[in-house]
C-alpha cells in the first residue's frame, strides 16, 4: 500500500540484542516485552526515515460488543510520542473497525502521504489483493516472514532497509514428518520474533516435532470454537483461546504449546481461561511458555525438550 | 443465601446495607492483610495484576467463613477488571468450594433482580428502593467521613486520632439500619471529628494529589494506608477517586460525575487519544489539575503490570515538565515493602518542601 502510493518504505532490522536493550532502556520498567520491541524497532528506525509511520489498533473486528485489541496496542502512540525524544514526524494509522472501515482508514494514509485518490484506490486494492494472498500462505503453514517474502519479495529485513541476511535461522515451514505433532499457540509477534522467542519454531523441529502454527487454523473453526467461550472483548486473545480449543480437541495434536509474553495483561487472563474452562481430561497436553527479555536460551530448550520427552514416553507407556 | 464480596476500602458499608436490605446474609470477610493477599497469589495467574490476588485473596477468606454466594461486577472491557469475576469464581471452584456466583454485568440486570426474590421480605421492587436507598445513604455518609478525616488530620495533636474518630464513625453508620438512623448516625459521625483535638494551624500544610489506578489509590491494605500516612505527616491529600464516586458512577444518579467524566477525557485528549479501559483520564487529568490548582506535587500509584496506568507511567513525565509539578511513580505488588515505600514517601516529601523553600 505504502509503496503503491509512491513512498520508499525502510523496515526496522530484525531483533537483536542490541535492538532490545535500546527499547528496555526508553520504556518503562514494568511494561510487556511486545512493547519493549516496539521501543527497540522505533529507535532503529530514528535517523533511517523520514517519517515513522505507526499503527493504533483499535479495534480490527466488527462484532455486536465492543471489542478491543488491548489498552497498550491503544495507547501505544500516545506512549511513543510522550517518551521519546527527537521522533521523525509520525504517520499515524488508527484502525477502529468499530467505527470507521479498514479501507476508508488505508485511504486516509495515502491521502496523508499526499497522493491523489485515484493512486490511493489502486494502490488499496493491490494491496488487498497482497493481504488476501499473505493469509492463504499462512494458513498453508508458512511463518509469516516467509510468507512475506513470497508475497512481497521482501520479508522483515529483507527488505530495502537491510544492509545484512540476518544471521538467525528463520523457522522453516512444518514438514509433516516429525512424529510428535505440537500446536503453538501464541502471538505471532512472539513466537515469530526469534530473538525473543529462542528460535522455538526450528527448535521444536530440531526435535523431531512438528508444529502447527495457530494462523493454520480456519477462521470459521476458530468461531465455531468460540461460540463455546462467549464473553471476551480482546480479539486477538479470542483468537488464542479459539486456537487452543481446536488444537485441544484434534486427535492429531500431541501437545499444545502456549507461548505467552511477560507482564502481558490479557494473556494472563485469556491463560487461566484456557488451562481452566478449556482443558478436558481427553485433551493433549499443554505447556505454558512466558518469555521476556530476561528469558534464557537454555530455559526455554530444557523446557521445550521436557516436554516433548514428556509427550513420546507417555506415548510409549500407552 | 450468605453473600460475600471482595474489599474496596469502605465500600462493604454501603455494599452490605444494600444486602441485607434485600435480605440476604452478608459475610465481610476480614481487611485484606499480607496473608489474604498470599492466598490469593498462591491460586492467582503468575502475572496478572495485583488487585485480582487480593480480592480472590478476600474471597477465599470469605468463602472459609460460610458464604455460599460470591458477587462481583463483571464486563467486556479492555481492562481485566472485567474479568476478574469469571475467573476467580472458575478458580475457586476448582479449589474445592461450592458456591453460587452472582456476575453483575455479565448475567443481565434481571436475573441479579431476581435473585433475591426468595430472601427479600415482602414486595421485592419495594425491597431494591429500599436497599439502594440505604446504599446511597451510607455512600454519601462514609464518603463525608472520609473527606472530614483527610481535613483534619494533618492538624491533630495526638497521633491516630482522626483515624480512631474515622473507624468510630464508619461503625456507627454501618451499625445504622433504617434512613433515619442512618441519618443520625451521619451527624453523630461528623460530630466526632468536631472533637478531634487540633494543633492551631500554624503550618501551610503541603497538599499532594493522590491518583493512579482506582483500587491502589483506594485500597489501604495495597498502598499501606498511604492517606492515614501523608495526614501524619502533616500533608494535606487529595484522592482523586472515591469509594463513593466509584460506587454511584455505574448508577448515572449524579449527573456532577458524568460531567466530571467527559471533563476529564477532554482534557486528557493530547495525551491519551483513545479510552483504554481504566482511570487514565483521571490520572492524567489529575496531575494537570494539580498543577493548576497549585498543589505541590503528585502521587501516582499503580498494581505492577496495570496496563492502562502504565501507559500513564510512560506518559506522565512529559506532562510533569510541561506543568512543572512533581508526581512520585509508586508501583505496587504483592512484594512491596512498607518500608521501601515509606523511604520513597520521605524522599518525597523532603523534595516538595526543599522546593517550596525555593
Amino acid at each position: 500500500m505504502l509503496e503503491g502510493v509512491g513512498a520508499e518504505v525502510v523496515l526496522s532490522e530484525p531483533t537483536g540484542a542490541a535492538l532490545l536493550e535500546a527499547g528496555v532502556r526508553h520504556c518503562v520498567d514494568d511494561i510487556c516485552v511486545p512493547v519493549k520491541l516496539y521501543y527497540g524497532h522505533v529507535m532503529d528506525l530514528m535517523g533511517r526515515c523520514d517519517t515513522l509511520f505507526i499503527s493504533r489498533l483499535v479495534s480490527v473486528e466488527k462484532a455486536e460488543n465492543d471489542t478491543y485489541t488491548c489498552p497498550k496496542l491503544i495507547g501505544l502512540p500516545d506512549m511513543i510520542k510522550s517518551s521519546l525524544e527527537d521522533l521523525p514526524p509520525l504517520l499515524e494509522f488508527t484502525v477502529d473497525i468499530q467505527k470507521r472501515s479498514l479501507k476508508s482508514s488505508m485511504k486516509r494514509v495515502g491521502a496523508a502521504l499526499g497522493a491523489p485518490a485515484k493512486v490511493v484506490r489502486q494502490a488499496l486494492a493491490e494491496a488487498l489483493l497482497v493481504q488476501d494472498s499473505y493469509e492463504v500462505e499462512l494458513l498453508r503453514g508458512l511463518a509469516p516472514e516467509v510468507a512475506m517474502k513470497r508475497v512481497l519479495g521482501n520479508g522483515n529485513g529483507n527488505g530495502n532497509g537491510s544492509k545484512k541476511e540476518p544471521e538467525r535461522k528463520t523457522a522453516p515451514p512444518p514438514t509433516g514428518r516429525g512424529d510428535v505433532h505440537i500446536g503453538l499457540v501464541g502471538h505471532e509477534y512472539l513466537i515469530h520474533d526469534y530473538f525473543i522467542s529462542h528460535n522455538l519454531p526450528s527448535r521444536l523441529e530440531r526435535l523431531g516435532a512438528s508444529v502447527t502454527y495457530m494462523t493454520q487454523v480456519p477462521a470459521a473453526d476458530i468461531e465455531r470454537e468460540l461460540s463455546r467461550y462467549p464473553g471476551i472483548s480482546w480479539t486477538y486473545e479470542k483468537e488464542l483461546l479459539g486456537a487452543a480449543s481446536h488444537f485441544l480437541g484434534r486427535k492429531d495434536i500431541d501437545g499444545v504449546m502456549l507461548v505467552e509474553g511477560f507482564a502481558c495483561g490479557p494473556d494472563s487472563i485469556i491463560g487461566e481461561i484456557i488451562t481452566r474452562e478449556v482443558i478436558t481430561d481427553d485433551s493433549p497436553p499443554l505447556t505454558t511458555l512466558v518469555l521476556d527479555e530476561h528469558t534464557g536460551e537454555a530455559g526455554v530448550a530444557t523446557r521445550v525438550e521436557a516436554f516433548v520427552d514428556l509427550i513420546r514416553r507417555a506415548r510409549r507407556k500407552s | 443465601m450468605k453473600v460475600a464480596t471482595p474489599h474496596m476500602g469502605n465500600a462493604y458499608i454501603p455494599l452490605s446495607a444494600l444486602l441485607s436490605n434485600l435480605g440476604a446474609e452478608v459475610i465481610i470477610p476480614p481487611r485484606p492483610t499480607r496473608k489474604s493477599i498470599d492466598m490469593g497469589a498462591l491460586h492467582a495467574p503468575e502475572f496478572v495484576c495485583l488487585p485480582f490476588k487480593v480480592n480472590l485473596g478476600d474471597n477465599l477468606r470469605a468463602l472459609e467463613m460460610g458464604a455460599d454466594t460470591l458477587a462481583m461486577v463483571s464486563g467486556m472491557w479492555a481492562c481485566r477488571f472485567g474479568y476478574y469475576g469469571r475467573v476467580q469464581h472458575k478458580i475457586l471452584k476448582d479449589v474445592g468450594f461450592e458456591f453460587d456466583s452472582i456476575l453483575l454485568g455479565r448475567d443481565g440486570l434481571l436475573p441479579v433482580y431476581n435473585k433475591f426474590r426468595d430472601t427479600a421480605s415482602g414486595n421485592l421492587t419495594r425491597a431494591w428502593v429500599h436497599a439502594f436507598r440505604a446504599f446511597r445513604a451510607k455512600s454519601h455518609a462514609m464518603d463525608k467521613f472520609e473527606k472530614e478525616s483527610r481535613r483534619v488530620r494533618p492538624f491533630e495533636r495526638d497521633r491516630g486520632s482522626t483515624s480512631t474518630a474515622l473507624a468510630d464513625s464508619l461503625a456507627l453508620v454501618h451499625q445504622a439500619h433504617t434512613l433515619k438512623e442512618i441519618a443520625a448516625a451521619s451527624d453523630d459521625g461528623l460530630a466526632m471529628f468536631k472533637e478531634v483535638e487540633v494543633e492551631p494551624g500554624s503550618h501551610v500544610p503541603l497538599q499532594i494529589a493522590v491518583l493512579g489506578e482506582i483500587y491502589a489509590v483506594l485500597e489501604p491494605a495495597l498502598n499501606f494506608d498511604i492517606d492515614r500516612k501523608l495526614g501524619e505527616m502533616g500533608i494535606m491529600s487529595y484522592p482523586v477517586m472515591s469509594v463513593y464516586k466509584w460506587l454511584t458512577r455505574p448508577l448515572k444518579t449524579d449527573p456532577s460525575l458524568i460531567i466530571d467524566e467527559k471533563l476529564a477525557r477532554r482534557i486528557a485528549k493530547p495525551y491519551i487519544a483513545y479510552v483504554l479501559g481504566g482511570e487514565e483520564h483521571q490520572t492524567i487529568t489529575g496531575t494537570i489539575r494539580a498543577a493548576r490548582k497549585g498543589y505541590d506535587g503528585v502521587i501516582h500509584l499503580y498494581p505492577f503490570t496495570c496496563m492502562p496506568e502504565n501507559i500513564c507511567r510512560t506518559i506522565l513525565p512529559s506532562v510533569e515538565a510541561k506543568y512543572d509539578i512533581p508526581v512520585l511513580n509508586l508501583c505496587l505488588d504483592e512484594h512491596a515493602s512498607p518500608t521501601g515505600i515509606a523511604t520513597r514517601l520521605e524522599a518525597f516529601v523532603d523534595l516538595l518542601n526543599q522546593r517550596r523553600k525555593r
